[in-house]
């Protein structure tokens, strides 16, 4: 039964990621179609976008040698809370990242701003709200893990948490070499 | 005080369906019977209701037909137009050849195979050859319709517009402005930045090709002739809609569109042959705000000298421009 | 997975996690808005049969949407036909049908005792409350609601000053719609989940009822093209509120000229049409998965083509994504991509011809029981034969030229969805009722409902056809602007006669529907002497569904009259006999 239970809350979290990848399969599509038909301001890409990059994947390997350890019936509360805080630097790199685009001149909108701005920060920013929801679901299992919920048998929640923030992780590896070389 | 009234009455009525219900079942269990049991007649009667209320839809669709064929839009008034009307004819043929033999059949059997206690039903769950032979059919069927459909709609979109009168409609809420392109064919080009209460297509009057174009109130064409209409859009999404012309495009803000056609018959014409009212009509066909029912512009279809005498009494921009020195 | 929580009333009725609560939470709330999207319908009816005047049906409006004559305003019919498009297209044939049937059919078809997560599946209802709240307060801001058509194109949609309802009112839509969205994302997903793992054993994929396919596939569709709805919406929102420039471009309204340069409106209908057009599916597959159910049980037959009636639903689902371009013919799009788009729409035509030829061949020599539910099921079909052969002129981008944005289009798509869907879904209501509320509808009110329905609706739909081919554009506040429509006034009028009636009709329905919940006749544990898992759970409806073990399934759902049998149906659970047969 809790073998059935795990396979089906792993498949709803699958089939809702295929949901955020259809969403940001529209916006990236609307980018693309939408460069085609020019009037489209080129603009250096700031390398904090790099930096965010790195950092995320950074914490997937954290994440992934947390996992390890839960099966080896080891503490990870440690690790979480490493990539919990790796999630903020993410953040931090974002918002350093529009800063660098605004001293650049490319402005979301109003005067003076393009379309291709605004598509920048509009992805990246709905990227970065789902992250948040991340950041939420590693606190979660943080939190839980030093409870001691989890076993090296049955370690769900940790499971779920990583896989989404993985998939956050692929997710910004594939927005970042789109909007930095499309 | 009407409202509390009419709240009364309709407590009232339901009230009495209530008890109406309530009574019917109580008598029937009284009679022992299962007051929502299926019976035989219940069978009978609904399956014999499908045949004449079915076959009363019918008829009430070939009533229709006939009652309301004279309020359709008369025969094409263009060159495309009238191919278009060919694969209309066609399509409308297939689909109520289809409509009438298998919605009478749905309705027939709903009637033949109504259903009594004593019969059983003949279990046959599939049958292959069936299903491909009423998957094969309809695919050739289709694809018929699709390169005939396909074969129109290149007639009629890619036509060859050198020779074309070029003249630009502009939509705007909640009214139409158009603008020949002058003796020389082109117009001249426009930018909304333009815009001010004397040039309100903001039109470039630096443009050599701006001087001689017209702006006019209503627009005329040549029969016979083909015309490009240029589209654009002061404000909201707006649709030229033609409907004699089988003409219809958007009219996009930011996006200039355009279509091409061949007029065939005057407005005389067409009045001898409608009635004295007919007048070719405009109509906008994009929901655009409060007056999208109401965006008004005239077309004439003429002759060469007609065209040209009416044509002669416009003023160009240039003229416009010294005229407001 | 059995939570055998304690039940209070709040957990009972409000926040409650059984798949069968949140069904009724669903019907019961798509019911409401249907009425409410009615009402909006028999308004807007009356001021086209009666253009300009006054009428006593107005006072149910707020104050400001009539002028000093009583008349309706113009802006304010064009805000009635938005919010109808809006609440029946979402609330009531996506929600009120989806919502309704998938929730409450699918544990039980397959044997489970409730969804995957009871959780996410509380979750959706409440967010598609919040959503019905947010949308019906929309109706009474200053401005009004969003009055830019259900389809809401910018730039009508994103400026204030091109229509008043496209400033507050359409940003509670937008709210709404995006509260829906994540209410019907979460409910899709357990609904896949849910049929991938949870049936019971023996259920394998080829034993499933129609209805459960169709709705896994409809789950599929919503799950992928819902959200490019919300990436549509984002743009939106950031255009109306934020300044950018995604769909805005060149524009001078309300004598000011905005600063957006570049956008494309185009592109709106491109990412709102990927959803719009796999909608209309997941509007109409649930409606023919549950005809496909009814007429079986009701002809004592099996469904005829079991296997071509799932590869069609299949075909169909996939097809439905290549085809949105025939929305946008009329757009400017390069010809060789209408060409396309024509090529696509049509091939649709194939596997829904298959559909309707396997519904006729399982009424062939059936013995047909006419239940409500039957009439509608029926009703279903012939609606599906007239609405999908109109299609084949809509999708012939030609001929869409002279009939695209007309009353041909209003007429085709209500007849497809307001009708073939609307029954299937009467058709579920009036079948599974009794399973619902352990009480029998009454069946002559049933009678009396489908006559009237079915009469009043191709009433009020055929003839928009002919107004259509007469040139009659959609969203017209009145015709009586243009001489030539001057005939078409009789025309209108029968129309909305028929429409009025229709609805009246159908305070028949909703008597029987309420009364029989509480004063119905009791009823037997399966009444329709039907094969499927549903009918084996106890009249009383329990958490978990079955008192005791979950049932074993041995041969598919339609074994209706197989000779050799006993009684014209066997239930799923029926072990096969020596030497007999699976189908």
């Amino acid at each position: 039964m809790n073998f059935i239970k795990n396979r089906s809350l792993k498949q709803l979290l699958w089939i809702g990621i295929g949901s955020i990848v259809m969403f940001f399969a529209g916006l990236t599509s609307a980018y693309v179609v939408r460069k085609a038909e020019g009037n489209w301001v080129e603009f250096l890409f700031p390398d904090w976008f790099l930096f965010s990059t790195i950092t995320i994947v950074i914490s997937s390997i954290i994440l992934i040698l947390a996992k390890r350890n839960i099966k080896r019936e080891k503490k990870v509360f440690n690790f979480l809370i490493v990539v919990l805080l790796l999630g903020v630097c993410f953040s931090f790199f974002q918002f350093k990242g529009w800063q660098d685009l605004t001293n650049q001149g490319v402005f979301l909108t109003g005067e003076g701003s393009n379309v291709s701005g605004s598509f920048l920060y509009v992805i990246t920013l709905a990227h970065l709200v789902h992250l948040i929801g991340g950041l939420v679901a590693i606190l979660i299992t943080a939190i839980n893990s030093k409870m001691g919920k989890y076993t090296s048998k049955d370690f769900l929640g940790f499971e779920l948490t990583s896989i989404y923030w993985h998939f956050l992780g692929l997710l910004w590896i594939y927005l970042f070499f789109f909007l930095k070389f499309f | 005080m009407i409202n509390i009234l009419i709240a009364l009455v309709v407590l009232l009525v339901i009230a009495a369906l209530v008890q109406i219900t309530r009574v019917s079942e109580l008598l029937a269990e009284i009679k022992n019977k299962d007051v929502n049991q299926v019976t035989d007649d219940d069978n009978k009667t609904q399956g014999v209701l499908f045949l004449f209320i079915g076959f009363g839809f019918l008829v009430f669709v070939v009533w229709q037909m006939i009652e309301w064929n004279h309020l359709l839009l008369p025969g094409a008034a263009s060159v495309h137009g009238e191919k278009i009307d060919v694969l209309m004819k066609f399509t409308m043929t297939l689909i109520l050849v289809v409509f009438f033999i298998v919605t009478p059949m749905l309705f027939y059997f709903a009637y033949k195979y109504r259903g009594k206690q004593s019969n059983t039903a003949y279990f046959l769950s599939h049958n292959n050859k069936l299903e491909v032979i009423w998957t094969v059919i309809p695919t050739i069927v289709l694809t018929g319709v699709i390169i005939f459909g396909l074969k129109t709609w290149d007639e009629t979109m890619n036509v060859d517009t050198s020779d074309a009168n070029v003249i630009e409609v502009y939509s705007e809420q909640f009214k139409w402005t158009a603008r020949s392109s002058g003796a020389d064919n082109k117009l001249g080009t426009s930018n909304f930045k333009l815009v001010t209460a004397k040039n309100a297509l903001g039109i470039d009057m630096q443009d050599q090709n701006s001087l001689d174009d017209q702006l006019l109130r209503e627009v005329h064409l040549v029969v016979d002739k083909p015309v490009l209409l240029k589209f654009r859009s002061r404000d909201v999404i707006h649709s030229a809609f033609l409907p004699h012309f089988r003409v219809q495009m958007n009219c996009v803000p930011g996006l200039l569109t355009q279509f091409a056609f061949t007029p065939t018959k005057t407005t005389k014409q067409m009045k001898k042959e409608e009635g004295e009212d007919f007048e070719y009509t405009l109509l906008c066909n994009k929901i655009c705000g409060a007056a999208h029912y109401n965006m008004q512009m005239s077309f004439i279809v003429e002759t060469q000298e007609e065209y040209d005498a009416w044509i002669a009494s416009k003023q160009t921009l240039s003229q416009k421009l010294l005229t407001q020195k | 997975m059995s939570d055998h929580h304690k039940e209070t009333f709040i957990t009972k009725y409000i926040f409650s996690q059984d798949h069968k609560m949140i069904a009724k939470q669903f019907l019961i709330t798509g019911m409401m808005m249907a009425v409410l999207g009615m009402i909006m319908s028999a308004v807007f009816r009356v001021q086209l049969a009666n253009p300009g005047e006054s009428s006593m049906l107005y006072n149910l409006l707020p104050g400001s949407w009539v002028n000093e004559l009583g008349a309706l305003n113009p802006d304010k019919y064009l805000a009635l036909v938005t919010m109808h498009g809006t609440i029946l297209v979402f609330w009531v044939l996506t929600a009120g049908l989806s919502g309704t049937f998938a929730n409450f059919l699918i544990p039980l078809q397959i044997g489970a005792r409730d969804m995957a997560s009871g959780f996410l599946n509380m979750l959706s209802y409440w967010f598609f409350f919040i959503a019905t709240i947010v949308l019906v307060s929309s109706i009474y801001v200053q401005g009004g609601p969003a009055s830019g058509g259900w389809t809401i194109y910018p730039p009508l949609s994103a400026l204030p000053q091109a229509i008043p309802g496209s400033g507050t009112g359409m940003t509670l839509w937008l709210v709404s719609i995006t509260l829906f969205v994540v209410g019907s994302l979460l409910g899709g997903l357990n609904y896949i989940v849910t049929i991938l793992n949870l049936r019971t054993k023996g259920m394998s994929m080829k034993r499933l009822p129609l209805t459960v396919w169709a709705l896994l596939v409809t789950a599929i569709l919503g799950v992928l093209s819902f959200p490019v709805l919300l990436s549509c919406g984002l743009l939106l929102i950031f255009d109306r509120s934020f300044g950018t420039s995604f769909y805005l471009s060149d524009i001078i309204v309300g004598g000011e000229m905005l600063h957006n340069m570049g956008g494309s409106p185009v592109l709106f209908e491109h990412l709102f049409w990927f959803l719009g057009h796999p909608e209309v599916y997941i509007i109409l597959l649930p409606a023919l998965g549950i005809i496909s159910e009814v007429i079986a049980v009701n002809s004592r037959k099996p469904i005829f083509g079991y296997k071509a009636m799932v590869v069609s639903i299949l075909v169909i689902g996939f097809l439905s994504f290549i085809v949105w371009g025939h929305h946008m013919f009329m757009t400017g799009m390069n010809p060789f991509l209408g060409s396309v788009f024509t090529f696509t729409t049509l091939l649709i035509a194939i596997p829904s011809a298959v559909k309707v030829f396997n519904y006729l061949a399982t009424l062939w020599r059936a013995n047909i029981r006419f239940t409500p539910a039957m009439l509608f099921a029926i009703a279903g079909v012939s609606a599906f034969i007239t609405g999908g052969l109109t299609g084949l002129i809509l999708g012939d981008s030609a001929l869409d030229i002279n009939v695209h944005d007309t009353y041909f289009v209003v007429g085709h798509f209500h007849i497809v969805m307001g009708l073939s869907a609307i029954y299937g879904m009467l058709a579920g209501v009036y079948h599974w009722f009794p399973k619902m509320y352990g009480k029998m509808m009454n069946k002559n009110l049933g009678y009396l409902h489908f006559w009237g329905t079915f009469i009043c609706a191709y009433g009020v739909f055929f003839p928009m056809h002919f107004l259509g081919l007469a040139g009659l554009p959609r969203r017209y506040y009145t015709n009586s602007a243009f001489p030539m429509f001057d005939g078409l006034t009789d025309i209108n009028s029968i129309i909305t006669f028929f429409a009025l009636s229709g609805a009246i009709v159908q305070v028949i329905f909703l008597f029987n529907f309420f009364y029989s919940i509480f004063k119905g006749t009791k009823a037997s544990q399966n009444p329709w002497k039907s094969n499927t898992l549903e009918w084996t759970t106890p009249i009383e409806r329990i958490h978990g569904n079955w008192p005791g073990d979950l049932p074993t399934v041995h041969r598919w759902a339609y074994d209706y009259s197989k000779p050799g049998a006993q009684e014209d149906y066997i239930l799923q659970t029926e072990p096969l006999k020596e030497g007999e047969e699976e189908h």
